[in-house]
């Protein structure tokens, strides 16, 4: 079937072209080998290649329950970021897809349970504690403790009880939901706090939720708590009609497609904070050949700012593209003319090639460091390509602000615990061809591809969504990413549900 | 009427000479003009009208400034006239007094003539203008243009430099000091004059020059040359010449011996005690005297690895990688983005130098300041190892200052056969040509430069201690040691 791509280079846009007549086992067999034999590199092409498949995952996802669709884009997730761990992007795809899927179950549940006062529908995602009734309350103690269960805790917390999630996201949660299993249901209208207006009134509950929702959305009453102790949310979506189940896949196609957009216009939106930072007669270093840079700048030089740009080539990993880059802008290899961009060069902005080695002779001339990043971590720190730590590291040395530009879909909810084991090591017959036999025989040569910056040497982020400080990128992580999607392995959801 | 302008014309051109070359280039396009005007308008004119027109100027005057004035009318800027009236006031009394039109200063008036002229020089400069004190000189490409007393073991030895086959301070100033001495033996000294005024400056200067000429001299040389110069002064001028020669030979021996090759022994042998067993040494680049030290140390029979660090054009670091690795070591090597790796594990960083600068700095290959500063964040102690005949008094802020520019086409990678980018079919070659340019064709690029740094200098405050012949010293004691070494000859 894949006759079109036979003789040409397996790559992100073959893959494309494929993923339209391969059946779905087959593209996802055919990702991973791309991505295990790293034909397809960086992070906006995984982040377009990931996008994609999931978007034949769902169209052609058999199931109508929000609930299994998560399952299924979860085990696919599983086993594209088990290909490739370093290339964050997919991952972080997999979970903003998934949190649209969530997000789209939610929205379904409320229209579904109509006008109940203010309430929240179950949500698909049974884990989170905090929606349908008062948070739970976290007690230590452990089940065969005669104290266990003695601490206070809302009466209807445990119709909620076969979907405790194992250890990642709410340990705390865990512990009460199996003590709940034990108690006997006691009818929503004896519950003592629930019922009197938004449970919010209690300092407690504000001081349980997780995720920051408001406690405004928890009901006053248990509508459908208790009765529904072993699968509640099966039997609520059991109730909700077929037209808006329906309406999730759509929706969730629909949220992917929208997601799809934002990828394409990513390097758009950044630019239009181009204006902002970048002036006449500024001296800007960058460095490799990032497109998201190079747009940057040449908005900043299409209206009609005068600066001057020392480009550092990224020896041995990614100087080619950086020279192409330089003399003859974007796009090269783009089959589409519109994709294709000049370069800076033409628009009459000083372009001045330097050696990686060059950077802190310079650096005293330099006003701004711009980079571009592999991937962003949870706490501000970045993981860029080798060379931009020393070149942060002189920035910081100089005084000179480093600014980073980089989609919401580079930013990873993981927190870098070892930052060893984030960075890659690359092909070494790029720094001492295999040729020298001897040489690459008794000499140990090593090719980091990667380099962790620590986010204090970081002074802004520039997204799609705007600048921000460092310390503010856990917001957008919040934001954008659920805390049950950060561990991808399956034992969370699925045994709980399907024990019910 | 022309003579008597020329003389306050050249008066005026006197004083403002000290202009700017820019402002110079505008006034003789004004001049130009204004020769062509005068040719059409009055035959009694001189040089130089006023471009604007001037209340106090007598009748006549003013028709042929206006022409000008029209000519220039598309570029000149309103306040151009108004402040030319106000130069003029300054030049008022000669006008009157020699009723002639003088030539004004130039004033913002004229900036849009100059203004295609200047355009078109700004695109084709290839030249990185924070650096354009460094390329005064181009580098020697032949033979051609040399003068004819130069020795043919100089020209040799200014080729071996400039395409880096001898590489490195102290090599080239052995190899210079060898050289030199075959020139003082091939020097007769001429009938009335004695050697010891002669040599340096009829001989000795063009071999010096035509050195320079290949390649901008290192620190090392200069000292030597100082030196050089200061024992042929002090030469007896009743010595008989082939004694002096002698003398002088071997004076060039004992401090190729003594500054150069004992120097390296003794700082080796002070430098390798501190490689202890398990020591992981970080070295940039290839420093003839930190390989002498890591070998001695070998010899000692210390264990011990090495990473060594190389940057482009020169991979220097791989010779040096070479050079360990057939004596045994166990080598990494890195290239210049592995820095941040290799800090992590190295506990100790040994440099060489280029020269050592009066404030304590050390000037080296460029990319050292990069590694003593991840080193420095990293904790790890960074020694330099330099003789003390690159001990420099000058000093430097930065890395702007004393430097040298390497031609670029270095920087460019050996063409490949086969096109980086894939050959689209381009049927619809619509707007800009865009074909596919190499980075070998940055010259056509306007607006694009390629900058080859040689050196940089690195911060005293990143170096924990310079060992030198004299001592283990700290970065601050660098100009008390050169006054020591290189006194006198300053």
């Amino acid at each position: 079937m894949p006759s079109a791509t036979v003789g040409q280079t397996p790559s992100l846009s073959t893959y494309l072209k494929s993923l339209k007549h391969n059946d779905i086992e087959t593209s996802i067999e055919l990702f991973i080998s791309l991505l295990k034999r790293r034909q397809i590199k960086n992070s906006r092409p995984c982040a377009i290649a990931t996008i994609s498949l999931l978007l034949r995952v769902v169209g052609e996802a058999r199931t109508r329950d929000a609930q299994q669709l998560i399952e299924r884009i979860r085990a696919v997730g599983r086993r594209l970021v088990a290909a490739q761990p370093r290339e964050m992007a997919v991952g972080n795809i997999v979970r903003r897809v998934l949190e649209n899927v969530r997000e789209v179950a939610e929205r379904d549940q409320d229209a579904a349970d109509g006008g109940s006062e203010g309430s929240t529908s179950i949500p698909s995602t049974p884990i989170r504690g905090e929606t349908m009734r008062r948070p739970a309350f976290p007690t230590k103690f452990s089940e065969f403790s005669p104290l266990h269960g003695a601490a206070t805790i809302p009466q209807d917390m445990h119709a909620r009880a076969p979907l405790a999630t194992s250890g990642d996201s709410s340990p705390a949660f865990g512990g009460t939901m199996e003590a709940a299993l034990q108690r006997p249901p006691l009818v929503s209208s004896n519950t003592s706090y629930a019922g009197q207006g938004p449970a919010a009134s209690s300092l407690f509950s504000i001081l349980q939720h997780p995720q920051g929702r408001s406690p405004y959305a928890t009901p006053p009453t248990g509508t459908q708590s208790p009765a529904l102790k072993a699968s509640p949310f099966k039997g609520d979506e059991g109730q909700t009609s077929a037209s808006e189940k329906l309406d999730i896949k759509a929706e969730v196609i629909t949220s992917i497609q929208d997601l799809q957009k934002e990828l394409e216009e990513v390097d758009d939106e950044i630019s239009e904070f181009a204006q902002d930072h970048i002036h006449n007669n500024e001296v800007i270093l960058t460095h490799t050949s990032s497109q998201t840079v190079q747009r940057f700048l040449m908005k900043a030089a299409s209206k009609k700012r005068k600066f001057t740009v020392f480009h550092a080539e990224a020896y041995p990993n990614d100087h080619l593209e950086t020279h192409a880059t330089i003399v003859n802008g974007g796009g090269a290899t783009a089959e589409d003319a519109d994709e294709r961009w000049k370069p800076l060069t033409s628009m009459g902005i000083t372009v001045i090639l330097i050696p990686d080695s060059a950077v802190f002779a310079l650096m005293s001339r330099i006003n701004k460091v711009i980079l571009a990043p592999h991937t962003v971590l949870a706490n501000g720190s970045l993981i860029a390509a080798a060379g931009a730590s020393t070149i942060a590291q002189a920035a910081k040395t100089h005084r000179v602000p480093v600014v980073v530009l980089s989609g919401v879909f580079k930013l990873s909810p993981v927190y870098p615990f070892d930052t060893d084991e984030l960075i890659e090591y690359g092909d070494p017959g790029k720094v001492v061809p295999f040729q020298d036999g001897e040489f690459m025989d008794k000499v140990d040569v090593v090719n980091p591809v990667y380099d962790f910056v620590d986010a204090e040497l970081i002074d802004l982020y520039i997204t799609n969504l705007g600048g921000h400080a460092p310390s503010y990128l856990y917001r957008i992580v919040a934001d954008h990413y659920r805390v049950e999607d950060i561990d991808l392995s399956g034992k969370a959801e699925g045994g709980a549900v399907k024990a019910g | 009427m022309s003579e008597p302008t020329k003389a306050p014309e050249a008066a005026q051109l006197a004083e403002e000479a000290k202009l700017s070359p820019a402002e110079l280039k505008k006034r003789a396009k004004a001049e130009k003009q204004a020769r062509r005007a005068a040719q059409k308008g009055e035959p009694g004119a001189t040089g130089v009208p006023v471009p604007a027109t001037n209340g106090t100027h007598e009748a006549p005057k003013p028709p042929k400034q206006s022409g000008p004035q029209e000519q220039k009318a598309q570029g000149s800027q309103q306040k151009g006239p108004p402040q030319q009236k106000q130069k003029q006031g300054v030049q008022e009394g000669k006008h009157e007094r020699t009723g002639s039109i003088q030539q004004p200063l130039p004033t913002r008036g004229m900036p849009a003539l100059a203004g295609p002229v200047k355009e078109v020089q700004r695109k084709d400069k290839k030249q990185v203008e924070l650096f354009s004190h460094l390329y005064t000189q181009s580098r020697r490409q032949d033979i051609a243009g040399a003068s004819k007393n130069v020795h043919p073991s100089v020209v040799a030895l200014g080729f071996q430099m400039s395409s880096y086959e001898i590489c490195g301070s102290s090599a080239r100033c052995v190899a210079m000091l060898v050289a030199f001495k075959e020139v003082v033996q091939t020097y007769v000294t001429p009938s009335e004059v004695s050697l010891a005024r002669d040599l340096t400056s009829r001989h000795l200067s063009p071999q010096i020059d035509f050195l320079r000429s290949c390649r901008p001299i290192s620190e090392s040389m200069g000292n030597a040359i100082r030196w050089l110069k200061k024992t042929i002064v002090e030469i007896d001028p009743r010595t008989p010449e082939q004694e002096a020669k002698d003398y002088l030979c071997d004076e060039i021996d004992r401090f190729v011996r003594e500054r150069i090759t004992v120097t390296d022994q003794a700082i080796a042998a002070s430098a390798s005690a501190l490689i202890k067993d398990g020591s992981v040494v970080l070295t940039y680049a290839k420093s003839s005297i930190v390989e002498k030290t890591i070998l001695q140390a070998h010899a000692n029979g210390t264990r011990f690895r090495v990473m060594a660090v190389d940057s482009r054009p020169l991979f220097e670091g791989k010779s040096l990688a070479t050079s360990l690795m057939h004596a045994g070591l166990q080598v990494e090597y890195l290239p210049f983005s592995g820095i941040a790796y290799a800090v992590k594990e190295a506990t100790l960083v040994l440099l060489g130098a280029h020269s050592m600068l009066s404030n304590g700095r050390l000037q080296s290959r460029v990319g050292t300041a990069a590694l003593a500063m991840q080193a420095h964040k990293a904790d790890i102690p960074v020694i330099v190892c330099c003789e003390s005949v690159k001990f420099s008094g000058k000093v430097a802020l930065d890395s702007i200052v004393l430097n040298e520019v390497a031609p670029s086409e270095e920087l460019l990678l050996p063409k490949a056969t086969v096109s980086h980018a894939p050959a689209l079919d381009r049927k619809d070659d619509d707007d800009e040509d865009r074909q596919v340019r190499s980075l070998h064709d940055w010259r056509d690029i306007p607006g694009l430069q390629i900058l080859n740094l040689m050196y940089d200098v690195t911060p005293a405050e990143y170096i924990r201690m310079v060992i030198c012949e004299y001592g283990n010293v700290p970065p601050s004691s660098v100009p008390v040691v050169h006054r020591l070494a290189n006194e006198g000859i300053m």
